[in-house]
């Protein structure tokens, strides 16, 4: 006879209709709760989110099923997948066997849970049960024993751990008995297909068959109970991460990272720029605080939480929430507060390990819109000058104008006001232009260029601020009125390829500015000597040293080029120890967010902090590939008390002493 | 009330410099421009008493001068001020202060107005001069260097910046001229919808051989930089060598160590 077991032994099919009854109930108040907090999200402003469906349900499954976000982490991580894994395939063989007892076997006649799978399947779910158990446990000892640093405890955390725990428990216990009265007897070695189950039937060994039968029917339906509990539980508890959080996967955008709404300035009707209301904000905002499972990432790797400025992104959320639920009518900076807002730096490393595809930044920047369009408020009068600055002079420093080009005084660089037939337009940014440090990149990169025969155009005292600063201030006017003399005078020249040294610029141009109709490629010049290195075009001399490499933002995690650093690195002799936190897992430096402007009035310095972890490498150079990330260094070493232990270079300038035969030539301007 | 702000679109103090091809003002090549400091300090409290006043107050801008002042007019506009008056003038530069008040004093007379704000003196030419002269043209009751401004039931209480941080108050009857000093106010960042509203306020334009009829009572004439008297030098190096090098050139240039 082919092994199978009997489904509703001892309970009986007399259970069927209320065991469905009671199941459509408790999916049925699952499914209220959610519908009732619908309206909440709909005070926000509408968003499509719903475009795209394939690209959408692929990511819904990657992060979903694969749980490759949660992955990212371990400590959390490794536990919570195991039991999410471990639930799902409980879950799933739990369907089979309803569809198995009240489809197939009456409707088909056949039995799937037989023979060969039906051993398979006992020992799977079985070893799923275990694992369930075994994470729930290390789950509970992190949280109640470890205790993570800012890891939001509440009861009802406590509440679901003793849910779980207790579905999972007499989950075997109804198996144990089960088995205690009849496998164990009529086949021990199908027992052995569920070691669990034969563990704990041990328990009810020794007992008479009526008792084990009328505590089988208890724990039958107190594990009914418990599973219908947790049904029930998932819209008004933690629980409901389950469905918001999957569901923002399928819901987050699918637009480049870092993209911005660019405001319509043409719209003369409009009266509202940014959030000043939580109905400001969008549907998508609000649900954001649903899909948070407070696990606390964002805040971990937040630079200004991590320097004890008020900004936590994950309390950010969460408040929002909170607002859109208890004061909807309130002023959301003044709630929020403008410390907070200021506090940022876009360093977007909160969204990038966000399991819960959450969008912190773009929320702080609607709410900087708000505070910087509507209210002319700035993070203090350092910026205020530095905007200024930017209107009159297009550059933060208010230097004049026409001193942008003096640097590439006697390189080898073309104006193109003068000739524009060049191979390259060489966006060179503020830092670049006008900081004497700075100047070092730009005159580095024009010598790399000459040394492959490239032919570098500038735009010289034409160019202007990209608008970053202002813009990631929420400055959007200031911004749009660069961005778009920019591009009209970059359209006026042949054009083929823009390489910017400044990974702020180039995320401006080569993203921000296609909304404003700026299409032509654009690079920063790490990919580019790159694939200069690779075809032939640029030869380096390798000098061995000893580094780390400090990913910036805005290249790393905005534009995932990590790899074509580390390359032009190894190809210079460079010895890279890597920083801990390094690649997607980088710590800003502090100026992104246009903080570059701001005084950091609040807690400590981000820059002395990355300074610190570059000077726990041992190594006696940090490089790095932004111009913003070299005036942080610059100072967070002195400040920081790293002078003489380690000095910042930036990759150009690696690059640069290295160069093979260069012949620089002299200007011929 | 009918409130009046005088501005002047001047070059940033940051800009190079060089003599126009007359040599008695400089050449406009690469120069960026802004609204005048001091008139900054002038537009935002003329906006404040025109806010304090309610819709029974007026507040117009003037502003002489070519094509591209149109861009202080407007940031005033923005700020606050009702409707501006641009004095059309390809050459507002070449006038002296008391042409420069005859224009203003010349528009203002026929528009009977309460008080008139401006800065206490202009970044470029720095003259000082407009603000009083007007006053005079006008018969006005005059305060200069305010740092503080009062208004109420028809009585302006200045304060006003004195030599060596000294401080005083001056009660003004109205209609009056305030010239307007640092530390006054911050002026506001002009907010976005602010902007929008401001390029549909009425700008006016007049050419200024309509208000004009004053010759010049004071000539420019010359602009140059100072003469070079040796240049500075900077030292580099080591702290000890540094200080051989200091004394040494003490010792050789100067009188202090003999």
């Amino acid at each position: 006879m082919e092994v199978t077991r009997e489904i509703y032994w001892n309970i009986g099919h007399g259970v069927v209709l209320s065991m469905y009854l009671l199941s459509f109930a408790a999916v049925a108040v699952l499914l209220w709760g959610f519908w009732k907090r619908l309206p909440l999200y709909r005070i926000g402003r509408p968003l499509t989110r719903t475009d795209r469906y394939e690209e959408r349900v692929r990511r819904l499954i990657d992060d979903v099923i694969g749980q490759e976000k949660v992955a990212r982490v371990r400590d959390g991580g490794l536990p919570h997948n195991l039991f999410f894994w471990g639930f799902m395939v409980l879950f799933v063989g739990t369907l089979l066997v309803m569809l198995q007892a009240d489809f197939f076997t009456p409707l088909m006649g056949v039995n799937l849970l037989s023979g060969e799978f039906y051993k398979a399947f006992s020992l799977i779910l079985d070893l799923a049960g275990l694992v369930v158990l075994v994470m729930l446990a290390a789950l509970f000892i992190r949280r109640y024993f470890i205790k993570p640093e800012g890891l939001d405890t509440k009861d009802e955390d406590f509440i679901i751990h003793t849910l779980l725990f207790s579905i999972i428990v007499t989950g075997f216990l109804i198996e144990g008995a089960r088995m205690a009265a009849t496998e164990i007897i009529q086949n021990p070695a199908l027992a052995n297909f569920s070691p669990i189950g034969k563990l704990v039937a041990q328990l009810f060994m020794g007992f008479d068959e009526p008792s084990i039968r009328s505590s089988h029917k208890v724990f039958w339906w107190i594990h009914f109970a418990l599973v219908l509990g947790f049904f029930c539980a998932i819209p008004y508890t933690k629980l409901r991460h389950i469905v918001t959080t999957s569901a923002n996967s399928f819901f987050a955008p699918l637009e480049p990272k870092g993209s911005i709404d660019t405001i319509n300035m043409e719209d003369e009707t409009a009266e509202q720029f940014g959030a000043a209301k939580i109905t400001d904000l969008t549907w998508k905002d609000i649900f954001d605080a649903d899909a948070c499972t407070t696990c606390k990432r964002c805040q971990d790797r937040c630079p200004a939480y991590a320097t004890e400025k008020p900004l936590s992104p994950m309390k950010l959320i969460k408040q929002i929430g909170e607002i859109a639920e208890t004061t909807p009518e309130a002023g959301l900076c003044e709630t929020v507060t403008e410390e907070v807002l200021w506090s940022c730096t876009t360093c977007r490393a909160c969204q990038d390990i966000c399991p819960a595809n959450n969008e912190h930044v773009n929320k702080i920047l609607e709410m900087r819109r708000n505070l910087t369009l509507m209210e002319g408020s700035f993070p203090g009068d350092e910026v205020r000058t530095a905007i200024s600055n930017i209107e009159v002079n297009a550059n933060p420093f208010g230097l004049a104008f026409a001193g942008r080009a003096e640097w590439a005084a006697g390189l080898d660089v073309a104006v193109m006001a003068e000739n524009s037939d060049v191979d390259i337009l060489y966006f060179v940014g503020c830092y670049a232009s006008f900081d004497r440090r700075n100047r070092q990149i730009a005159e580095s990169f024009i010598k790399i260029c000459n040394a492959a025969g490239i032919k570098v155009g500038i735009l010289g005292k034409e160019e202007k601020c990209c608008g970053e600063p202002a813009r990631k201030l929420g400055n959007e006017y200031l911004y749009q009125t660069m961005a778009q003399e920019n591009i009209e005078l970059i359209k006026g020249y042949n054009v083929k390829k823009i390489v910017t040294t400044c990974p702020h610029c180039f995320n401006t141009l080569a993203r921000d500015y296609r909304d404003l109709g700026l299409e032509m490629p654009v690079e920063h010049y790490t990919t580019y000597l790159e694939r200069l290195l690779k075809n032939g075009s640029l030869s380096l001399e390798a000098k061995p040293f000893q580094l780390t490499y400090h990913d910036s933002c805005y290249l790393g995690r905005y534009m995932d080029i990590i790899a074509a650093p580390r390359y032009l690195l190894a190809k210079s002799g460079g010895r890279i120890s890597e920083m801990e936190q390094s690649g997607y897992d980088s710590f800003c430096c502090g100026a992104g967010g246009g903080r570059i402007l701001a005084e950091e009035k609040i807690g400590t310095k981000i820059s002395e902090k990355r300074v610190a972890m570059a000077l726990e490498t041992g190594a006696p150079t940090l490089v790095s590939n932004c111009p913003f990330c070299l005036t942080m260094f610059e100072d967070g070493i002195k400040t920081g008390g790293g002078e003489g232990r380690i000095v910042v270079r930036d990759l150009a300038e690696i690059v640069a002493e290295r160069l093979e035969n260069a012949t620089f030539t002299q200007s011929r301007r | 009330m009918k409130l009046l702000v005088c501005v002047k679109q001047v070059p940033d103090m940051e800009s190079r410099f060089k003599p126009d091809s007359r040599g008695v003002w400089f050449s406009e090549t690469d120069l960026a421009w802004r609204m005048n400091e001091y008139d900054e300090y002038a537009v935002e409290e003329a906006v404040k008493l025109r806010e304090q006043l309610g819709e029974s107050c007026e507040l117009t801008v003037l502003s002489i001068g070519p094509d591209r002042v149109g861009e202080v007019i407007k940031k005033a506009l923005a700020m606050g001020a009702d409707r501006a008056v641009h004095v059309q003038d390809l050459d507002a530069a070449g006038k002296d202060p008391w042409q420069i008040a005859s224009i203003i004093a010349g528009y203002a007379k026929e528009q009977s107005y309460d008080i008139i704000f401006t800065g206490m003196q202009s970044q470029d030419r720095g003259s000082a001069q407009v603000g009083v002269l007007v006053a005079e043209l006008l018969g006005f009751t005059c305060a200069t260097t305010l740092v503080g401004f009062a208004f109420a039931d028809g009585v302006i209480t200045a304060k006003r910046e004195l030599e060596g941080g000294l401080k005083g108050v001056a009660k003004l009857q109205i209609p009056a001229v305030v010239t307007c000093q640092l530390g006054l106010n911050i002026p506001r960042y002009p907010t976005l919808p602010n902007i929008m509203k401001a390029k549909r306020k009425e700008i006016a334009a007049i050419p200024v051989t309509e208000l004009l009829k004053e010759e010049p009572l004071a000539a420019t004439t010359s602009f140059h930089p100072p003469a070079k008297k040796g240049g500075g030098v900077v030292l580099e190096g080591d702290v000890g060598e540094l200080v051989e090098k200091v004394i040494a050139i003490l010792k050789d240039k100067t009188a202090v160590l003999r």
